[in-house]
């Protein structure tokens, strides 16, 4: 790992300190370090140089969002909202654009991505949100769910539909004609500050529409939710990792019928799955951003292989861990229940495992 | 393969892409048919299009270029690479 990235590592890892277990239990995470880690580019550290980001390359920024998965599950999907923001609008908006909002996401501000309705949620081609354009102003108008970092985003991209094509729509969250209803009670990443958002005719000018709209919605939206599953993945990988070394540490020192738990060949199974579950996670993410940063060909399949396979052994790796260390491990806010509750959503959000399979199947049947 | 100073023969680019989908979708394509219709790229597939044309071709495909109107067809995409590789810097944004 680069000097640049253990470095950034170490800082959250200082910044978060013992305090995760704590922002679950409140819901919340404190704005001060949302804004430390914006300003210090760290929530969407592939952000190029030439827009006053990192620059990092798909692996360095993953191994760093396994390091803050490993920490705590809500500020890692707030990342994961940033990153996919700022992709976006590197990949969609017009260099103007780009030049415009991407120095924000580096110098303290923070975005949210909006695709899912409540009529749309798997099947995105359902959604009804749509964009409008007359003279120099566009109108939007539409319902948004479960928008993670939304309660705390300056502004959110909101993906509608623009006639029979696709669009993404800058918003600042303080536009007329917006509402953020927070979500209280979400199941896990219970500080992420999902919510969600309602859009009732907002005026906007014509610059806030990524790249003139009009593109095509599944491009669009395979675009944005690309990066998405990368960190999601590599936030999986964390978890793992966390995971492991609570199950290992656990089992090391708990004695039972008079020696450590882990010489007891059942527990020592699950040690082993989670293990191999942390592997496993870990070389389908390295392959993954390795194609990522090679713009290889086949870098959708291996994308979205890498979510599926990390969401799985994270939910899987997960209990095996809350198991492991039982009632040690049953309380609200540790880091094994914590990622318990969090990773079954990894294998909801950002494509569910079953849309995963089908990906997965259409590109394995279509090599025939 | 070419840099991004060559410009590819239209005709080339053309069978390049016809080649790619037929790979993908396991069917047939003609220069006109509609890319993004039915029987035709998973959204999976929507992006390896687009990373696809910028590798082979030595252009990059950003902002406006991303425009649904560029990607309905062969034909269509071929011209999108013959302006890209014009305008030689690769994108011309909206
Ligand atoms: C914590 C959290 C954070 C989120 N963050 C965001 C965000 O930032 N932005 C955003 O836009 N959205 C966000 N979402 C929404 C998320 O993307 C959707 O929940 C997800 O796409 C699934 O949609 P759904 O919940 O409507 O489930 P449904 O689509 O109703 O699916 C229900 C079940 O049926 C299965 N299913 C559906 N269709 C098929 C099929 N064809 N074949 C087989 N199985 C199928 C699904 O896999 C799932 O198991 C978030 C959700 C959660 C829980």
């Amino acid at each position: 790992m680069r000097e640049a990235v253990a470095l950034a590592g170490a800082t959250v890892t200082e910044l978060v300190g013992d305090r995760a277990d704590d922002w679950d239990l409140a819901g919340e995470l404190p704005r001060d370090v949302l804004r430390k880690l914006a300003e210090a580019g760290l929530l969407a550290a592939q952000i190029p140089a030439r827009y006053g980001g990192p620059g990092w390359n798909s692996t360095d920024s993953g191994e760093f969002t396994a390091e803050v998965g490993s920490l705590c599950g809500s500020l890692r999907s707030v990342m994961t909202a940033q990153g996919m923001a700022a992709w976006t609008i590197e990949r969609l908006g017009d260099p103007a654009q780009a030049t415009r909002l991407l120095p924000r996401l580096v110098s303290g501000d923070t975005a949210a991505v909006a695709f899912s309705e409540e009529q749309a949620g798997s099947d995105l081609s359902a959604m009804t949100t749509s964009v409008t354009v007359d003279g120099s102003a566009l109108t939007l108008t539409g319902r948004k769910t479960w928008v993670t970092a939304a309660c705390y985003a300056d502004f959110l991209l909101v993906v509608a539909r623009m006639g029979a094509e696709g669009a993404v729509v800058v918003v600042p969250r303080t536009a007329p004609g917006v509402q953020v209803h927070r979500i209280g009670d979400p199941l896990g990443c219970r500080a992420a500050g999902h919510a969600h958002v309602w859009l009732d005719e907002v005026r906007l000018p014509l610059d806030h529409l990524l790249g003139g709209g009009r593109q095509p919605l599944p491009l669009l939206v395979t675009t944005a939710l690309a990066y998405g599953r990368m960190s999601v993945a590599w936030g999986c990988v964390g978890m793992l990792r966390a995971c492991l070394a609570a199950a290992v540490e656990h089992a090391g020192s708990r004695r039972q019928f008079g020696r450590p738990l882990g010489d007891h060949q059942l527990v020592a199974r699950h040690v082993a799955d989670l293990w191999a579950g942390e592997q496993i996670a870990t070389r389908a993410c390295e392959h993954a951003s390795r194609c990522w940063d090679a713009d290889a060909d086949d870098l959708g399949a291996a994308v979205v292989l890498a979510k599926y396979v990390s969401a799985q052994h994270a939910a899987a790796g997960a209990a095996a861990a809350v198991q492991v260390l039982a009632s040690a491990g049953t309380r609200d806010g540790h880091v094994v229940a914590r990622a318990y509750r969090d990773a079954k959503l990894m294998e909801i959000i950002e494509g569910s495992s079953e849309m995963c399979q089908l990906m997965l199947a259409g590109h394995a049947l279509s090599r025939r | 393969m070419t840099t991004s100073s060559d410009r590819t023969a239209p005709d080339a680019v053309q069978t390049d892409l016809v080649q790619f989908l037929t790979r993908r979708t396991g069917k047939d394509w003609t220069a006109d048919d509609d890319v993004f219709g039915s029987g035709g790229l998973s959204s999976l597939h929507a992006m390896e299009l687009v990373v696809h044309l910028e590798r082979t071709f030595g252009v990059s495909i950003r902002g406006g270029d991303l425009q649904k109107e560029n990607f309905r067809t062969v034909q269509r995409m071929s011209e999108l690479v013959e302006r890209l590789q014009t305008a030689g810097d690769g994108g011309t944004g909206a």
